[in-house]
């Protein structure tokens, strides 16, 4: 009954959630759904979808359905950790400097230096100028949501430090650690959650921009991102090579949105989409 | 009010100074070599080692350092370790295309984004709204070079209606500029479409619960002049917000557009600086992008003070 | 002598009108090449793109026909001694630089100096040279120690360096030291004024070019310009350059992808030209220094792994474009020949290549695979070669990154798991490797050498016995004695060879065929 109900209110959280769903179980049974993603058949390059690659070929004679569903892997595994990453360090560089005067200054300062480089001038810089592997491609999409969020977290913090119960905590002669984790950090929470959404969507994205840029994640591994990049010179001659990762990547960024969207109505954050 | 700007402008120092040090420590202690590039590919290690020597290149990364913030803070970007021309003047030659495809991008996202989100705002949870909407979410899932290609595939190649690459400077005519950004600035600004079209939504629908909005609309005062005068007005801050945080993603937008559109523009200028290893031009440009972005969202907090009275102070 | 101020004043006086005035499209040339130009100087560099910039606005001494025969270009006449120790050669007249001054036999021998310190021939001239000196204004003379058969042919090579003849102020220039000024006396000018570094290079016709009379041959013959305006586009997307090419926005694209040919093949406005009969030949780097590859039994292992046949079709999709070769030189040049190719003609046979990796005590360790993730053929050669030997056992590596870092990483010669290398991907003009010579790779003189660090003494001695054989057939000879060796030790391998053709607008004709250049004197358009 519950769930019903909820799903009325909030059709978008329930469709995003359902695709979302759909995008980890494939990822998770892909080596069991799918043949070897890396495998290449030279011979069977730019092979049309039919019966033996249900999505075709790609222009090294790659199964493209066992690529796509591996892709998603990674795909989400960036997306995921970026996101995770973020709000981890951002949270906690934010809530001190929200609640530490002496930190703030110092900290903000170097946040909006941070903020200030152009977020794909630094993740390419970062990926180009080292050995390319997922790990550096997280890292480099990391480092530049990191102020975001740091912002956000500090916002929320400066709010709640005015009202009277944190007030009353300190004058009652708790520490600081125990009020931040105890009164400050809850309210921390609903905002964050929608914020790592939006982070989800957004790295993808840029892993896609950095493949296109030639600077994602090695080509053997397949991503989303990667594949379209490395079949970009076919897509007249073989739509089929960007149709499926495209299709996959939209699907999935649209279902991380429509999460966001419901989450934020429902949640009524108000500042997460600002920052 | 002059006080303010003078102390604002005065606490951009620090934070570029973050930048420079980021950024060239970020560049020096990573691998790769401009010198082996310049040297070609028949080179012998010898000739390499002797081109690393005439570029500074094997002098402690302090040392570099120190030489290139003192020639920085003379406003010296340093040369080209390739062609040997500025930095400065390179920058100089690629800042219109980059410039205008920003300020057309901008001018595109910013009407259309704004007559969108108020008409979804004004008929919120009709089938329009969905519609507008759904089209604002799609337009941030698909990557923008997916955009380009398609744009360039339907109106450049088969209806040849639009150049399908270049850039043709103001002075050569203000219809041959026009007609090489509008493909570029329609790809580039769908994403920007998206966000600015969604926040102008949900700010607008904030600002229309509020009470002295639902008592205007309880007393019947047209709703069309209504949204518009008062809402708008009051959705301002906002969305000039998220133009100040949107120029970031326009910045790396810039870049992957001007790949695919040929435009001879300052983010080409730095993906192919990366690719090569050109220190100087790299440090440069990344320093005046990061310079701008930091101007755009003091102006931004300026511009608060305008829409805004309460804030100033 | 020198022409005087007022004269190189009223010589310059054309181009500095000329870049107000913009030709019109009908009498301009645009193109995209392969690359960007990284630098104005294309001896300091061997970069190809600074000799293509070079060839626009330098002229040679000595030019190659389509046969690739020395030809005289700036010479109008030479000879040389009985005893072959002294050349001489006699410059042709109206022969001036940009900048207003003739050119003379001081700056050809200034030139000759700077070039032969750059060039695996010009570097074995100078073993053998005693003296170059202007004998006047219009002479210079030759004189060597010991006879050099290849003299013309290093001083016509289009390989790079080329020997473009520079003024004698620039050309005493440190060969190690770049020059930025850009003074020839070629048949084009930089128009420096509105080229934009990196974006588009314009060259405008040399007025004062004087041509030679004889109709042009690669790069001999008259070079006659026929527009007015060259312009270089710098284009890296592939998509955008055959799309702009398609709408007629650019006139020439020099490396359309083969994938793309059907799509410009049924344009009817677009022609496909193949500029380079010997093509490219793919070059796999291998580390003597680390094992498993500093053994001679684990490298003679890929020979029987390494299927090109398999790492050429994901880039250049049909046999039109691409072809295997067994040879250690250049297929289809003289050199070409099939000794000790027995691995080759049998295929791939991994059965004795395990049998080998057997013998050669290959312990599992990983074999290190540097990968440049943005040029497409050798990125894809390398995801092919790294499944071919883990079919065959070995345990692969591959390490992705762009070329910018493989060219540094390649110079590591630590250990592998150290910032070291196994095997890395390069490319090299298929005239060049033609010559055991003419590029690095070919070498075996160890951790003095090239990258790889091959050291081998017999490879040493018959190149050195090569390049002293005075004819045709004696260096082939001795080409076959190379390869015998070379299969043997296996100092590199190599992915395969392949000519890209080039695609242009067919209105726009004329166009000659250089090894590892674009003449853009000689193309007109309609």
């Amino acid at each position: 009954m519950r769930i019903a109900r909820f799903s009325r209110r909030n059709p978008t959280i329930v469709l995003g959630a359902v695709i979302l769903a759909a995008v980890v179980l494939a990822a998770l049974a892909a080596p069991w759904i799918t043949g070897d993603p890396v495998l290449l058949i030279p011979a069977d390059r730019l092979l049309p979808p039919g019966a033996k690659y249900w999505l075709g070929t790609d222009h090294l004679g790659r199964d493209i359905y066992a690529r796509t569903v591996h892709g998603a892997r990674i795909s989400l595994l960036v997306g995921v950790t970026v996101a995770g990453l973020s709000v981890l360090i951002g949270l906690g560089i934010g809530l001190a400097a929200g609640y530490w005067r002496r930190v703030d200054a110092i900290v903000m300062r170097f946040m909006d230096g941070l903020m200030a480089i152009p977020a794909i001038l630094l993740a390419i810089a970062l990926v180009s100028l080292n050995k390319a592997s997922v790990g550096i491609v997280i890292i480099a999409i990391t480092i530049p949501e990191i102020p975001r969020v740091v912002r956000l977290v500090r916002s929320v913090v400066l709010t709640v430090r005015e009202m009277p119960y944190i007030e009353a905590a300190v004058s009652g002669g708790s520490r600081g650690q125990k009020i931040v984790l105890r009164h400050i950090l809850p309210s921390t929470i609903a905002p964050l959650i929608v914020q790592a959404t939006y982070i989800t969507a957004s790295a993808i994205l840029i892993e896609a921009g950095l493949s296109f840029l030639g600077a994602g994640v090695p080509p053997e591994i397949p991503t989303w991102g990667n594949m379209i990049a490395q079949s970009r010179l076919f897509v007249a001659r073989a739509p089929w090579t960007v149709f499926a990762p495209g299709t996959a990547l939209a699907m999935v960024i649209l279902a991380v949105n429509l999460v966001g969207d419901g989450l934020r109505d429902f949640l009524d954050v108000r500042l997460a989409r600002r920052m | 009010m002059t006080g303010t700007i003078l102390r604002r402008l005065l606490s951009m120092l620090p934070v570029m100074g973050i930048v420079a040090i980021c950024v060239f420590l970020l560049l020096h202690l990573a691998p790769g070599d401009p010198a082996s590039i310049i040297a070609g590919e028949n080179a012998t290690p010898e000739n390499i080692a002797r081109i690393r020597t005439q570029l500074g290149l094997d002098q402690p990364v302090w040392k570099q350092f120190l030489v290139w913030l003192v020639a920085l803070v003379q406003g010296d970007l340093g040369t080209s370790m390739f062609w040997g021309d500025p930095v400065s003047s390179l920058i100089a030659q690629r800042a219109e295309p980059t410039v205008s495809l920003a300020i057309t991008t901008l001018l595109v996202a910013v009407f259309l984004a704004i007559s969108i989100g108020v008409l979804a705002a004004a008929k919120a949870g009709s089938w329009i709204d969905r519609l507008v909407m759904g089209f604002a979410v799609l337009g941030f899932s698909v990557p923008v070079f997916v955009v380009g290609y398609v744009l360039i595939f339907v109106f450049a190649i088969n209806l040849k209606w639009l150049p399908v690459q270049g850039y043709s400077p103001i002075a050569d005519g203000l219809v041959l500029w026009l007609r090489n950004l509008v493909l570029p600035s329609v790809a580039l600004g769908m994403a920007y479409v998206a966000l600015i079209a969604r926040i102008t939504r949900t700010t607008m629908l904030d600002v229309l619960a509020e009470d002295y909005m639902r008592t205007a609309r309880a007393k019947g005062v047209a709703t069309r002049s209504m949204l518009f005068r008062h809402a708008l007005k009051n959705a301002a801050v906002p969305i000039a917000t998220i133009i100040g945080n949107g120029i970031a993603l326009l910045i790396g937008g810039v870049v992957i557009t001007e790949t695919v559109f040929n435009i001879p523009g300052i983010g080409r200028l730095v993906v192919d600086a990366i690719a090569r290893r050109d220190y100087p031009i790299i440090q440069g440009v990344i320093m005046v992008f990061s310079g701008v972005y930091v101007l755009v969202n003091l102006l931004v907090d300026l511009s608060y003070t305008l829409f805004d009275p309460r804030v100033r102070g | 002598m020198r022409t005087g101020m007022a004269a190189a004043g009223a010589a310059a006086a054309p181009a500095i009108l000329s870049a107000q005035t913009r030709p019109p499209a009908s009498r301009t040339i645009r193109t995209v090449m392969h690359g960007d130009i990284p630098t104005y100087d294309p001896i300091w560099t061997t970069a190809n793109m600074s000799a293509y910039h070079g060839a626009m606005v330098y002229d040679q001494l000595f030019g190659v026909d389509d046969k690739l025969q020395p030809q005289p270009q700036m010479v109008s006449k030479y000879g040389v001694s009985d005893d072959q120790l002294t050349w001489t050669f006699e410059l042709r007249d109206g022969l001036k630089f940009s900048d207003g001054t003739s050119v003379t036999a001081a700056d050809a021998a200034a030139s000759i100096r700077r070039w032969a310190v750059r060039s695996g021939t010009g570097q074995l001239m100078l073993q053998r040279l005693k003296d170059i000196s202007a004998k006047d204004d219009k002479t210079f003379v030759v004189s060597l120690k010991e006879r050099f058969p290849l003299l013309l042919d290093g001083f016509s090579s289009p390989s790079t360096p080329v020997l473009f003849v520079m003024r004698k102020k620039e050309a005493e220039t440190d060969p190690m030291q770049k020059i930025d000024t850009i003074i020839g006396s070629g048949p084009f000018v930089m128009n420096q004024a509105e080229t934009r570094a990196g974006s588009q290079y314009i060259y405008d016709k040399n007025p004062n070019y004087n041509p030679r009379s004889e109709p042009a041959s690669a790069s001999a013959g008259g070079k006659v310009v026929k527009v007015d305006r060259v312009i270089f586009q710098n284009m890296p997307d592939s998509q955008t350059a055959v799309a702009a090419l398609q709408a007629g926005e650019i006139d020439f694209y020099e490396i359309p992808p083969i994938d793309l040919l059907d799509q410009i093949q049924t344009d009817p406005n677009i022609n496909l030209i193949n500029l380079a009969d010997l093509g490219t030949v793919g070059y796999i780097g291998l580390n003597w220094l680390h094992p498993p590859f500093d053994n001679k039994l684990l490298r003679q292992s890929l020979l029987y792994i390494v299927n090109q046949e398999e790492m050429m079709k994901p880039t250049f999709v049909d046999r039109k474009w691409y072809a295997a070769c067994g040879g250690w030189m250049t297929c289809g040049s003289p050199m070409e020949n099939d000794a000790n190719t027995g691995w080759f003609k049998g295929g791939p046979n991994l059965a004795k290549a395990r049998e080998l990796m057997k013998a050669g005590g290959y312990d599992g360790r990983p074999v290190v695979v540097l990968q440049a993730t943005n040029i497409p053929y050798m990125m894809n050669a390398a995801t092919v070669f790294a499944q071919q030997l883990r079919a065959a056992g070995y345990n692969v590596q591959l390490a992705p990154m762009d070329w910018a870092n493989v060219v540094q990483r390649r110079a590591n010669k630590g250990a592998p798991d150290q910032g070291g290398w196994n095997v890395f991907f390069t490319s090299s003009g298929g005239l060049s490797n033609a010559n055991p010579y003419m590029i690095g790779g070919m070498a075996t003189t160890g951790d003095k050498g090239w990258f790889g660090w091959p050291s081998d003494a017999k490879n040493e001695e018959l190149r050195t016995k090569w390049i002293n054989a005075p004819t045709l057939a004696e260096r082939q000879a001795v080409g076959r004695e190379l390869q015998e060796n070379a299969w043997d030790i296996v100092p590199h391998m190599y992915y395969g060879q392949w000519r890209q053709p080039a695609a242009h607008r067919k209105n726009v004709t004329g166009w000659l065929k250089v090894p590892e250049a674009i003449p853009l004197w000689n193309v007109s358009k309609t």
